[in-house]
């Protein structure tokens, strides 16, 4: 099969798992509903059905997708900029530094709520885009800029915020209830205000890293080739780096730590794709937010209780990942 | 996630004992913030008047004022076993549509729908049974009581008392927001009515025995002074070793019971079984054996179920905690 017709095989299957993990999410939950059920709301709605199907199965299936998308072009990113397929929203310690903000909000009890976060979620995304910006400085320093720094800075400062993250987990064991929800991740109090809080940035970065996606193909070359080449490589590197860390941060806000999509995900569609950043970034969004639909819809099912999805996405993208990379081979 | 799954039990089981301890998580200045709000905007005077007139609203837990209802609520869901079994001492154990796995009683209360726990009830399964009321409690997660809220559901949320004497107001506050001021007045009046009996029974005892409550599990947990379970023990004419603890439940060292040696121990156990080998345990602790209520025999069970829910079921904990105690004042019944 030629790459292209392998592309568009691609896509269209993306597409379609997509629209049928919403179909599935709305029809699957605690409360029993069948397709008539759906039907017969869509003809004629009334109260329960419609918060049951809209408020709270919709908002949450639209926004594990978009926290999925989010993850994984984050991923896609910042693959492409540290060159390296280790990469993800962790190195960078966006990931631990949002979850430090969110545990040390949960332990002084502030749950108040602001700008469609909760109180957790709004802390979470400030300390994450401070850590990174507190990352980016600190290895500015010291007669320029290297990749290499930022890497280990990032690594250094991540390890530092889970070490305050579990000081905290340890002297206020009574808030572990809330602190597990934020370092696995769910999609629980998904609501509509939050998807639509973070809607225009995901948006906004995705087609930002479309648009740009050839200036990282070059500085897939090298810094200075691409510099030769033409391309604005600082400036390209500082908007891709704050754009993942605001992916990243967003991400976290709303539904806590997601591990593994945004290693994983790129890993997958650079395997099915191949390299190409400006179709790697937009299927790239597209397949975390499939993935972290199916993720989340076997998070709120498997189980009576609801188990946290952070299990589930390396439970599943594990395996998954070493197939493809083995058969690949 | 064998490890994370028992924490999550034992924070469950936690949350249903000691779910007061949730309150914490409030923080001070959003404590102060709330406790002022009703201050600031209700004629305090006429908030406590019992003649108030119907449609004024009632404040919450959380400070919030909530508008009584102008029809009795028919499909009240109840996140806590306390406030389940006060709704079905006021009888309207017919109208209340859900309840959480913990609510055992009555035993009519276990045919009820389930919502979830008490840390995780289920919000689809809350909206799914289409309350006009929703009675939550602070160990429910406030995260997940506020999005029931934002579905656009009633919601009172309520808290449990210090003392016994706090009993007859959450009494009074359930019916209020139920439209059953007359049975609720009643109810309040009894719990009253047997509270001043024990009062009376106990006037000029000669002495309070040191007690000691072990709530059976793993470790000394105990109630300190802040517990209602110190109340308790206090009118049942007794004097709780831990009261100078200014928490509501405290893990106790061994050694300051030996010190303590109180005249008699009660466990908190919610089967004969769990109180036998509650008791067994304690007395081959090197040391306990020689404390007064072992030697004496002085350690009895308590109904955890009773004990832990802040409802009408503590009154008769106190009867048999004042008896025990004091059994020259109850006709020398055990």
């Amino acid at each position: 099969m030629s790459r292209r017709g392998g592309r568009r095989l691609f896509w269209a299957a993306c597409l379609l798992l997509c629209l049928a993990g919403f179909l599935l999410s709305l029809l699957v939950g605690p409360v029993r509903t069948t397709p008539a059920d759906l039907v017969a709301f869509v003809k004629s709605p009334d109260r329960v059905h419609a918060a049951i199907f809209l408020d709270l199965r919709l908002a949450r299936a639209v926004l594990a997708f978009l926290v999925g998308a989010a993850l994984a072009l984050a991923g896609a990113i910042l693959q492409g900029y540290f060159r390296n397929p280790m990469a993800d929203p962790f190195v960078v310690g966006v990931s631990s530094g949002a979850a430090l903000g969110a545990v040390a909000a949960a332990a002084l009890g502030f749950e108040a709520a602001a700008f469609g976060f909760s109180g957790p979620g709004l802390l979470a995304f400030l300390s994450g885009l401070g850590i990174v910006s507190l990352v980016y400085a600190l290895s500015l320093r010291r007669g320029g800029f290297k990749v290499e720094t930022l890497l280990l800075t990032g690594i250094a400062a991540g390890a530092l915020a889970s070490a305050l993250t579990s000081f905290l987990l340890f002297m206020r064991s009574d808030s572990y209830d809330q602190a597990v929800f934020w370092l696995l991740g769910s999609f629980q109090l998904a609501e509509w205000g939050q998807a639509a809080t973070i809607a225009p940035w995901v948006a906004l970065c995705l087609a930002a890293s479309v648009w740009l996606a050839r200036d990282m193909d070059l500085l897939a070359l090298g810094d200075e080739t691409a510099q030769a080449l033409g391309s604005p490589v600082r400036r390209v590197r500082k908007a891709f780096l704050a754009m993942s860390a605001l992916l990243a941060a967003l991400a976290v806000a709303v539904s806590g730590i997601i591990g593994f999509v945004g290693l994983v995900v790129p890993h997958w569609v650079r395997l099915l794709i191949g390299p190409a950043h400006r179709p790697l970034f937009a299927a790239s969004a597209l397949a975390g937010g499939t993935f972290l639909l199916y993720c989340d819809l076997a998070a709120r099912t498997i189980l009576p209780a609801e188990l946290p999805i952070g299990v589930i996405t390396a439970a599943v993208g594990a395996p998954f990942f070493l197939y493809l990379l083995h058969k690949k081979r | 996630m064998k490890l994370g799954r028992a924490r999550r039990e034992r924070a469950v089981r936690q949350g249903r004992r000691k779910g007061d301890m949730y309150r914490r998580r409030v923080s001070p200045f959003l404590a102060v913030f709330l406790s002022a709000v009703p201050m600031l905007f209700s004629p305090s005077p006429a908030a406590h008047d019992p003649a108030r007139v119907a449609g004024q609203a009632v404040t919450d837990a959380l400070g919030r004022a909530f508008p009584r209802p102008a029809r009795p609520p028919e499909r009240i869901v109840s996140m806590a076993p306390n406030i389940t079994e006060i709704l079905f001492a006021l009888g309207l154990g017919g109208r209340v549509a859900g309840v959480t796995r913990f609510c055992d009683y009555p035993p009519e209360a276990r045919r009820l729908p389930r919502i979830g726990g008490l840390v995780d009830p289920n919000v689809e399964v809350v909206r799914s049974l289409d309350p006009d009321l929703v009675i939550a409690f602070r160990g429910n997660p406030l995260r997940l009581v506020e999005r029931v809220r934002r579905l656009g559901l009633p919601v009172f949320v309520l808290d449990i008392g210090r003392g016994l004497d706090e009993l007859a107001a959450l009494v009074t506050k359930i019916g209020q927001v139920t439209a059953a001021e007359a049975r609720a007045e009643a109810l309040a009046a009894a719990l009253a009515a047997r509270l001043a009996a024990v009062d009376a029974a106990l006037r000029g005892v000669a002495s309070r025995p040191k007690v000691f409550v072990l709530l059976y599990g793993q470790g000394l947990w105990t109630c300190g002074g802040e517990s209602y379970v110190n109340d308790l023990v206090a009118r049942a004419g007794g004097a709780n070793v831990a009261a100078a603890l200014p928490k509501k439940w405290a893990l106790y060292k061994r050694e300051r019971i030996i010190r303590d040696d109180p005249d008699v121990i009660f466990i908190l156990a919610r089967s004969a079984a769990d109180f036998a080998a509650g008791r067994d345990r304690l007395a081959r602790m090197p040391g306990i054996s020689a404390v007064t209520a072992v030697r004496t025999g002085r350690i009895y069970e308590i109904d955890e179920d009773a004990a832990s829910r802040f409802g009408p079921r503590l009154v008769d904990v106190l009867d048999r905690m004042a008896a025990l105690l004091h059994p020259d004042r109850f006709g020398g019944r055990p």
